[in-house]
């Protein structure tokens, strides 16, 4: 019975998602090439963009590997409440800064953007593949995700190879039809859930199991009081020291801005100024990722003795241990939301690398980029869910690796952006460079290495790299401008249409 | 770079959640003293999570004010003219 109603909330809501993210399109036509696809026409206002950027950044890891991480180790978690804060708040530079580039050379997306940069179409094509190695294991992390609270929250009804798929199912219903804007108008279904569930949670948890924040604070401190600071339970052995958490948090900190689905946010605004509120909203939604942990700790004295990859699992033991079952596929549609819309972008965001970046380079179809890129859309999701199937891998060593990756990309996307002397041979030999460091550090078990992360060690070499061969190196024959090639620093120009500015800006220098 | 630092100094607020998230890191990670029966690492790391957006705003408001003062120069520069 319990399985019954749950798994229909879950089922009502997930077909409501797909009808939501299709209703997005009501009365846009089918028109629209790729812009309007990849970045939903760079026409959406500052509550779309909250409601997107605060959707992509809560993906199930906040469910599932946070309140995991909580229960094994406590403290470190938190680096995802501090690196996302910190990005967020750069954001307010980078966010105006990669929108104006975009806008202004019609870009959708940083492989466009490093091809226009250097002049070199075959460039974006080689960022595109390499970042959909790092973005695939994220779409299978949301896969995996989806599944495993599907399966708990139906109470074992449905399998997980069948939950798999339909996270894949419902993913693709919408994105491939409707795009950013679909996944926009999702996640404001899902920010509303997550807003009110988590917030449910943190008031309830303490109170049935705990008599109260009071007790449970109580216990905590003086029971396990080694999960309450850095490195967290474990001690020194887990590697999440105070080093780690610094080098990590500003590693991904500065990652998160260029990452290729936060990027796809930014360019969807309508202007920039959109973007610099955002940033300023956006840091308070972290105060969301606080519950998760908490109750992650909470478990440690409900359900003592979980191991391995059931940690993961410690939040939902919490809901289905003392929730009804209409609750319990509430609360299971909020953190199967939480894999669809980040994992909707993800896939976007690969469908608009490919028909942009690879694809294009083919002649035949240069002229059929949108349709390219939807069709790269199920094929990378497919790709996903068979490797989900075929190469299952814990949840948050997946992430660590895409993130260490991509912040490779960083010299090459955003250096390059605002410094006209980085060749293009310096920053292709950091980026190789840099990813060869990482694949080394990271299978062979060193990361972190020395206490501080992987990722942040290979970026440096990559630096070193890049400024090294750029300085011995002769500079790029490229004739073009530096207005053409960099990005400015728009701030105050672009809220009034760009042909009004321009029109004043002349008239006033006609008249001095 | 530098040059972005003189002409909008307030983009240095964006610095603040670095300082308060890692720079006094080794000073706050510790369960002592608790506040209403909270560790203090949380407490410290929930109060840089708020701090956050102020910092942010603390720049944007910045922003605005050089956007006003510009836009009344060009103004005047414009009524002599």
């Amino acid at each position: 019975m319990n399985a019954v109603v749950a798994t229909s909330v879950f089922a009502v809501f997930m077909v409501a998602a797909v009808a939501l993210g299709l209703l997005a399109l009501r009365g846009r036509g089918k028109g629209g090439g790729l812009a309007e696809w990849s970045v939903g026409g760079r026409s959406l206002g500052p509550v779309f963009i909250w409601v997107l950027m605060a959707g992509e950044g809560y993906t199930s890891f906040s469910y599932l590997g946070a309140a995991g991480w909580g229960y094994n180790y406590g403290a470190p978690v938190l680096y995802v409440v501090a690196y996302m804060s910190c990005g967020y708040a750069i954001g307010y530079v980078v966010g105006p800064m990669l929108w104006g580039y975009a806008r202004r050379h019609g870009l959708v997306g940083i492989t466009d953007m490093v091809a226009h940069r250097f002049g070199r179409p075959w460039l974006g094509a080689v960022v595109a593949v390499l970042a959909t190695v790092f973005l695939l294991p994220y779409i299978q992390l949301q896969i995996t995700g989806m599944g495993v609270v599907l399966s708990v929250i139906s109470y074992g009804a449905v399998s997980l190879n069948w939950a798999y798929f339909v996270a894949f199912a419902v993913t693709t219903g919408f994105v491939v039809v409707s795009g950013l804007r679909g996944s926009a108008w999702v996640s404001v279904l899902k920010d509303v859930l997550v807003i009110a569930t988590l917030g449910f949670l943190a008031l309830y948890v303490p109170l049935h199991y705990f008599d109260g924040y009071g007790p449970f604070l109580d216990r905590l401190v003086t029971e396990k009081s080694d999960w309450l600071t850095l490195p967290g339970h474990g001690g020194g052995g887990s590697g999440l020291g105070e080093l780690w958490f610094i080098s990590t948090t500003f590693l991904n900190s500065l990652t998160v801005v260029i990452f290729p689905t936060t990027v796809a946010g930014y360019l969807g605004a309508r202007n920039a100024d959109a973007l610099r509120r955002n940033a300023m909203y956006l840091p308070a939604y972290n105060v969301l990722l606080f519950v998760p942990m908490l109750l992650g700790l909470a478990a440690l004295f409900v359900v003592p003795g979980l191991a391995g990859a059931e940690s993961n699992l410690a939040l939902f033991k919490l809901v289905v241990d003392s929730l009804p079952a209409w609750a319990v596929g509430v609360i299971g549609v909020a953190a199967g939301l939480s894999s669809i819309v980040p994992m909707a972008v993800f896939m976007l965001v690969i469908g608009t690398m490919w028909g942009r970046s690879v694809l294009s380079l083919v002649p035949r179809l240069a002229e059929r980029q949108k349709s390219a890129a939807q069709v790269v859309v199920v094929v990378a999701g497919g790709l996903a869910l068979l490797l989900t199937y075929t190469a299952p891998n814990t949840l948050v060593r997946l992430s660590l690796i895409s993130y260490e990756g991509m912040a490779q990309l960083l010299p090459m996307v955003l250096l390059a952006l605002v410094w006209r002397r980085l060749t293009f041979r310096g920053a292709f030999s950091g980026l190789i460079v840099g990813v060869a460091v990482v694949c080394v550090l990271v299978f062979s078990g060193n990361d972190p290495l020395g206490g501080v992360n992987a990722g942040l060690v290979a970026l440096a070499a990559n630096l070193a790299v890049a400024l090294a061969v750029t300085f011995a190196g002769p500079r790029d024959p490229d004739p073009r401008p530096d207005a053409e090639v960099l990005a400015g620093d728009p701030v105050g120009d672009e809220d009034e249409p760009l042909a009004v500015t321009r029109a004043a800006r002349g008239a006033s220098d006609h008249r001095v | 770079m530098f040059g972005v630092i003189r002409r909008r100094p307030q983009l240095l607020w964006l610095l603040v959640p670095y300082v308060l998230y890692l720079g006094v890191l080794p000073f706050v990670n510790r369960v002592t003293p608790l506040v209403f029966g909270m560790p203090f690492l949380f407490v410290w790391l929930l109060g840089a999570t708020l701090l956050t957006p102020v910092a942010v705003w603390l720049t944007r408001r910045a922003d605005l004010q050089d956007r006003d003062r510009d836009r009344d120069r060009d103004r005047n520069r414009g009524g002599r003219a």
